[in-house]
């Protein structure tokens, strides 16, 4: 199949000259014709695709300078191209000076001139557009700095300046059981620190990382989180319970799905109430149909309503009493994204917390 | 040093609470002390206080950065207590930020009038000592 024409617009009040443009164009360019400024506004507004506009200088009701220069902020995409005899050279030179129009062509015209200068207008506006949408890459890049520089002096000098204060406090401390207890505190701001590190790495492979795509077997990994739960399960107290039914070939990338995996399940051994005596988390995958239905589900303390709206935004936070980065639930999402994925929460205040996970088979 | 004055420690970090709670035991030998790791918390006990006729001074070391609700928030609920509860207390904000790296600039948190200083985190006996000296 051909690539799509380029559309272009010529306005021009005299109709014979909007048939012999369109008649000499229409073969390389799906051409738009506008014999008057409203007309030509209006097309405009219905075809946003158009990449250029000629206008003719002299017409009734503006001049094609004035008209560029009105369409230049209200229709600012399509590049603008004069057409015009050797008249009013003040007034054009002064147009391409102001920056309203991109060049002009003289009358009588011929084709190679046009063609040469929609190719050049072309070019323009492709360079134009990437640059529009690297720009918001840019902006998007930045705002997500800015949260991290942010971040960084909060989760990373938090627990070293805790550490730090606990060393000079050591320094008047005599009583080895004070000293004991302050060791495990030091304990938890490391772990934390590093927990924190560990999924800035996630954050950075997903968001840069192409896809590896392999067989998934959920036996497998599911055997791989077993042995790493099982350990938690038992000095917690925490039934584990897992459920795998794959029948099928499931393709997908191994690394985003670990992750998700390890973030929910975490979570759910991390999140219980400690002081419930029934403490549970159930892991379940059933694959069918080529899609990965999946449910981690918890006993722990619940996410208040008010906050599940949140959970996935980045360094959101619903609790204080665990350390947590502000990181896990956010990656879950970027790695859902990349999966084509979708997640679904339901929780209920010190019952527990459900996540419905979806993914289909790539 | 004076005993008729009691401390109450916001802090979401257990270890940041822990050395607060230690260094301010090095400095007063017999004071009260509670902490919360939720701003909240520490609102309902005040609130719940309010009522009785406890004429103790009560200095509270707040953390700015916390989960559900940070310092801001916390001060701002606080104004909200009648004046004469108000006034048996005075907040000093403890943080890691400086007023350099902190895009919503610290230093705001001092408009309010029951806050009266800012310290950096690590606490010191230094530190503390020079806040009282004041």
């Amino acid at each position: 199949m051909a690539p799509e024409k380029i559309k272009i617009l010529y306005v021009d009040d005299e109709p014979d000259n909007l048939v012999g443009f369109k008649a000499s164009l229409r073969l390389h360019y799906k051409v738009f014709t506008a014999v008057n400024i409203p007309q030509a506004l209006s097309c405009l507004d219905n075809h946003p695709e158009i990449r250029v506009v000629f206008c003719d200088q002299r017409m009734p009701e503006k001049t094609g300078v004035d008209f560029f220069e009105e369409i230049r902020v209200s229709h600012p995409l399509p590049v603008r191209i004069l057409i015009t005899a050797y008249t009013n050279v003040e007034s054009i030179i002064d147009a391409i000076n102001k920056g309203n129009i991109f060049r002009y062509v003289k009358k009588p015209w011929t084709e190679t001139d046009l063609i040469a200068a929609i190719d050049e207008a072309n070019k323009f506006y492709m360079a134009n557009s990437m640059l529009t949408i690297k720009n918001d890459e840019l902006q998007r890049a930045y705002n997500e700095l800015n949260k991290f520089a942010h971040s960084v002096s909060h989760d990373i000098r938090g627990p070293l300046t805790g550490i730090l204060g606990a060393i000079n406090l050591a320094r008047e401390m005599d009583d080895a059981e004070e000293m004991k207890e302050m060791m495990f505190l030091m304990e938890k701001s490391v772990k934390k620190l590093d927990a924190y590190v560990l999924s800035m790495h996630d954050y950075y492979s997903l968001q840069r990382g192409e896809l590896k795509i392999t067989e998934i077997d959920f036996h497998q990994i599911v055997d791989e989180l077993k042995a790493i739960y099982d350990i938690n399960a038992k000095i917690n107290h925490v039934a584990f319970n897992i459920d795998v039914k794959q029948e099928e070939i499931f393709r997908s990338d191994q690394a985003p799905l670990r992750l998700i995996f390890n973030n929910l399940l975490s979570n759910a051994f991390k999140y219980q109430d400690k002081k419930s005596k029934t403490k549970s988390v159930e892991l379940s995958i059933h694959v069918r149909k080529s899609v990965a239905t999946i449910y981690v589900k918890d006993t722990g303390i619940g996410i208040l309503g008010s906050h599940v709206g949140e959970i996935f935004n980045l360094f959101y936070r619903s609790n204080s009493v665990e350390v947590g980065s502000g990181l896990g639930l956010y990656n879950v999402k970027s790695a859902l994204l990349k999966l084509n994925g979708q997640i679904e929460v339901n929780s209920v205040l010190h019952q527990g917390t459900t996540f419905k996970v979806t993914i289909p088979s790539i | 040093m004076n005993t008729d004055l009691s401390f109450i420690i916001i802090d979401d970090s257990e270890l940041d609470s822990f050395l607060t709670r230690k260094f301010l035991k090095l400095t007063y030998k017999e004071v009260s002390i509670s902490s919360f790791q939720n701003a909240q918390d520490a609102l309902d006990i005040i609130g719940e206080n309010a009522g009785s006729d406890n004429l103790t001074q009560t200095i509270i070391l707040l953390d700015l950065q916390m989960p559900i609700m940070n310092g801001f928030q916390f001060v701002e609920e606080f104004e909200k207590f009648p004046p004469e509860v108000q006034k048996n207390y005075k907040i000093v904000v403890q943080t890691v930020l400086t007023a350099k790296n902190d895009p919503n600039d610290i230093n705001s948190i001092l408009k309010y009038g029951t806050v009266k200083s800012i310290i950096q985190k690590p606490l010191t006996t230094e530190k503390l000592l020079s806040l009282f000296e004041q």
